[in-house]
């Protein structure tokens, strides 16, 4: 057991046990975890709340053409959201990385404080990354605000780097060379893949386009909000934080544009969020 | 008598910040005991990141008792003529709830008075502890608190508290949680401990893998360090930042060597330094000014030093092939090149791009390249270029790199050798201690580049209150003092404000400016020794050769104590307050009828010129001791003449001569703001 499918399954063993339903990823392009919606509306509210799920991440600025060992405009984030957070939450996290094969007194495991904070999902926490014989390996959250909103009670959020725990359980220098099952590469499944997005979005991308489709998106977004399909809402305002990105990464902001936009998908995201308290949670969701 | 544990476990705080909460817990609850009246022994401080703890010698059982005496009615309302009490007598009891043997006769002033007399026994030292721990807790500071399910707020989740007394529990409540006697060991090597005495304390922490005494640790450290240094024959550079974190960093360091592959080691020193110090997570050496081939982290805990070297080494390759990959892009373009795109950078949002900063910054420098005498097209060549790193990869993924950067590529461009110095020098001192810029262009960068952030804020109305700060304008005033002072820069800096204040936008007079300007020089003139008073002597009179005031408040602080000083400070406070209030300038010496008032005008006049020639040779030591031969002159003038006399136009020419025998003073100090002794 050692390829990066074996990961994925063995944390997904270990938090079903925890009493986590195991979430897929969600279908619209998102930078983190963090957006989807198992996670912005799942730790809005008093409900109890426990999952994990693998969630694809697009960070167009980050690609590198599929050339960098460990930089990659798509990433695999494994995300475990615990809501109200249990006490033993650092000890259940390191207990996770054994269940995944890793033998924590053999290495150098620190908690190194890092606060967490996304402008455009109007969102903070603070919390830790976790190094592992010095390498990131995890971001580690007490939520404290989502979509502007104070949290009560508040979340713990658990990011997973899946290629990089992978880079230490494989042995591996490169991402590129990682088993994924038996039989196929890492490499073989993302390297290509890689290099085309990089060459789009940092090269290609028409930014008037990617301008036009924000727009279009952001007034989708409003319209469903005053209909209350706070949902679609979402959806849309995950395509603008998309497209923001790609007009980040293609180097088409001025700095204080840059904040204008950012602004705008904030806006968004705290709509939905109180639109999802005041409406969806009192009328729809048993509690 | 006993001995206090108190521990408070917490879930991992920032290594940064983990001293200071420590610190802060023990001033809070030391500061509680005392204002309980709770004597006590030797307080010792224990902290990791993920503890703190006090334990307290020889704590009192109990508060001191304290008695209390209440005045009551005079004897004579409170008892009546038999010596019963009173009804007034009777209601003062009532108020206090007590009985009439805890009456007493006091006599105040003639008069007698009863006096409730009520002794206060102390409370036990337990009881108090409960109020007190919590309360050390609760009102430490934190840079930012987040919330959990403990119904409070601190800097991470509070997890567990161990609090004995003696051999007996101190039922603290914090955070939801009671106190008791269990705490845990080290996360991965240890084990959960159980403390029966505070005594225990150290030594089963230590058995359980924790090294709480920061003493102790920072000791493992240093001498882990210097193990490194002897061995590798190299020198650790060290950081004071870098230093805090490996102290906050592990309860349990355990050294690990790394090697640097050498593919690496063409990388400039600077870039490789900072790429291992990130976030504190290696030391890297030197070696005659090179970087060395090793490097030295620590782990948590009693790991496999063989995988952990391995680990690291992997982060550091990655780390150190990116930063290549960085430095390798930006060389494709020389910096000057990269100047125009300062245009696309906001500096802020009132004041413009950080190109509209570098033209401010050259308008400055071309002052200042007239007034210091620097060849204006190296200094302008040097300012020009000082901001381009910022449009480079390698200081966008390290900050701290700005303007060392921007003179290694300088220099690799083919820039003459004093421009890339300059641009190197010219973000220095970032912060109180550091190095001043040393070279002549350096300097002069520098002081324009810090100048450029004091004006431009105050000029659109950021001036720093309390201590809120944003954009760093006292940091930079300060700095701007510092290399005047300690460089020896004579410049008016006041005339140069004048000069360029215009060319920024907002509305802000200039004189904000330089009021700002002053008290930065008045905290420096403090932090440097000079008494109060002195300080206010050479501050009297405004202006902005801030070296020249230095210098005079040295020679005049050279002075303080002596007694000529002394009597010549009270004998110019007489000059100076009958001429107060006065507009009064002209004078004739064809009027004065008095021998003293000759006397004075011919030592006025020697004065004036040693004086006078004095300051143009900043020779403020002679132009004092010019000053001192005054003394006599000025104290017979007084006890001879009678300034205020009836005849106004003889009044008004000794005003007339007495103000102008001021301002020659005040060139020099206002010697009346000197604190006499006597």
């Amino acid at each position: 057991m050692n390829t990066f499918q074996d990961l994925i399954l063995a944390l997904h063993r270990f938090w079903r046990e925890q009493g986590c339903a195991i979430l897929e990823p969600y279908d619209v392009e998102k930078g983190a975890g963090t957006f989807n919606p198992a996670t912005f509306f799942g730790v809005l509210g008093p409900r109890p709340w426990r999952v994990a799920y693998v969630e694809p991440s697009r960070r167009p600025a980050d690609g590198r053409y599929g050339e960098n060992p460990i930089r990659f405009g798509l990433h695999h984030q494994y995300q475990v959201i615990l809501k109200p957070p249990p006490h033993d939450i650092q000890d259940l996290y390191l207990h996770s990385l054994e269940a995944a094969g890793i033998e924590l007194r053999k290495h150098d495991v620190k908690f190194a404080h890092d606060d967490w904070e996304s402008p455009t999902l109007g969102a903070w926490g603070v919390g830790w990354q976790v190094w592992l014989d010095g390498m990131e390996i995890t971001q580690f959250t007490y939520f404290q605000q989502m979509g502007g909103l104070d949290l009560d009670p508040v979340s713990v959020e658990l990011t997973y780097g899946l290629e990089r725990i992978a880079l230490f359980l494989q042995r591996e220098e490169s991402a590129f060379e990682l088993r994924w099952a038996e039989w196929l590469t890492y490499g073989e499944l993302f390297r290509e893949r890689e290099r085309q997005f990089s060459i789009y979005h940092f090269e290609k991308a028409a930014v008037e386009n990617v301008r036009t489709m924000f727009d279009f998106h952001e007034s989708e977004a409003k319209e469903c909000l005053a209909q209350g399909l706070v949902f679609p809402a979402y959806d849309h305002t995950l395509h603008c934080s998309h497209l923001f990105n790609t007009l980040d990464a293609r180097g088409a902001l001025a700095t204080a544009e840059r904040e204008t936009y950012i602004a705008r998908v904030r806006a968004l995201a705290r709509a939905c969020a109180e639109t999802y308290l005041t409406e969806v949670v009192r009328a729809h969701i048993p509690r | 008598m006993p001995t206090f544990l108190v521990e408070i476990g917490v879930e991992d705080l920032p290594a940064e910040e983990a001293e200071l909460i420590a610190q802060s817990f023990r001033e809070n609850l030391l500061s509680g005991l005392k204002e309980a009246r709770l004597s006590h022994g030797k307080a010792h401080l224990f902290w990791t990141l993920r503890r703190f703890a006090l334990l307290i010698e020889d704590m009192a059982e109990k508060q001191a008792e304290v008695v209390e005496e209440i005045r009551g009615p005079a004897v004579s309302v409170g008892l009546d003529s038999q010596g019963n009490l009173t009804a007034a007598a009777q209601g003062f009891l009532r108020r206090y709830g007590a009985g009439p043997e805890k009456l007493v006769r006091r006599t105040v002033g003639d008069k007698e008075y009863l006096f409730l007399r009520l002794e206060r026994p102390g409370r036990s030292a337990k009881d108090i502890l409960q109020e007190v721990v919590p309360k050390a807790v609760r009102d430490i500071p934190c840079s930012k608190s987040m919330r959990w399910d403990g119904g409070m707020s601190f800097l991470r989740p509070i997890r567990w508290i161990v609090a004995i007394l003696g051999d007996e529990v101190v039922p603290i409540s914090l955070a939801g949680l009671s106190a008791g006697r269990r705490s845990l060991g080290h996360r991965l090597f240890g084990k959960p401990l159980v403390f029966s005495r505070p005594e225990e304390y150290a030594t089963a922490l230590r058995e359980a893998g924790v090294m709480a005494d920061p003493e102790e640790r920072a000791e493992f450290l240093r001498r882990a360090i210097e193990r490194v240094e002897t061995e590798h024959n190299a020198k650790a550079a060290l950081s004071e930042e870098l230093w805090t974190l490996l102290l906050g960093q592990t309860e349990w360091p355990q050294p690990v060597v790394g090697q640097i592959p050498s593919e690496f080691l063409a990388l400039p020193e600077p870039v490789v330094v900072a790429a291992l110090r990130e976030e504190g997570k290696f030391v890297p050496f030197t070696r005659g000014g090179r970087i060395a081939e090793v490097f030295l982290g620590f782990a948590e805990g009693n790991g496999d030093p063989e995988l952990i070297r391995r680990g690291y080494e992997r982060v550091v390759g990655i780390r150190l092939r990116d930063a290549m990959g960085f430095f390798s892009q930006d060389r494709r373009r020389t910096l000057a090149s990269r100047v125009p795109e300062l245009k696309g950078i906001v500096y802020e949002a009132r004041l413009g791009t950080v190109w509209d900063r570098v033209e401010r910054i050259r308008l400055i420098c071309r002052l200042l390249a007239r007034a210091l005498g620097l060849p204006p097209d190296l200094l302008d060549r040097a300012a020009l270029l000082c901001k381009a790193d910022l449009l480079t990869i390698v200081v966008r993924e390290f900050p701290e790199l700005e303007g060392v950067m921007g003179g290694i590529y300088a220099r690799l461009d083919g820039e003459p050798a004093e421009v890339a110095k300059a641009i190197e020098e010219h973000v220095r001192p970032r912060g109180k201690g550091d190095e001043l810029p040393a070279t002549p262009l350096g300097i002069a960068l520098g002081l324009a580049d810090k100048l450029d952030g004091v004006i431009g804020p105050i000029r659109v109305g950021e001036i720093p209150t309390g201590s809120r700060d944003p954009y760093g304008v006292r940091r930079r005033g300060t700095a701007v003092v510092r290399i005047v002072l300690e460089k020896g820069i004579r410049v008016d800096l006041f005339a140069l404000i004048d000069g360029v204040v215009g060319q920024y936008p907002g509305a802000e007079p200039a004189e904000t400016v330089k009021e700002f300007l002053w008290e930065r020089l008045r905290s420096a003139l403090e932090e440097r020794g000079i008494s109060y008073d002195v300080v206010e002597a050479v501050l009297a009179q405004k202006r902005g050769d801030f070296l020249g005031v230095w210098e005079r408040a040295q020679a005049l602080q050279a002075l303080v104590g002596r007694k000529d000083l002394a009597d010549l400070a009270l004998a110019f406070g007489r000059v100076r307050n009958i001429t107060q209030g006065h507009e009064i300038t002209g004078f004739d010496p064809a009027l004065f009828q008095e021998d003293a008032e000759h006397t004075l005008w011919q030592a006025y006049l020697v004065a004036k010129d040693r004086v006078e020639k004095a300051l143009r040779a900043q020779r403020p030591a002679e132009a004092l001791q010019a000053l001192l031969e005054l003394k006599n002159p000025i104290d017979r003038y007084f006890d001879e003449v009678l300034v205020m006399c009836e005849d106004r136009k003889t009044r008004e020419n000794r005003l007339g001569f007495l103000t102008a025998l001021c301002r020659l003073f005040l060139q020099v100090a206002d010697l009346s703001r000197l604190v006499v002794p006597g």
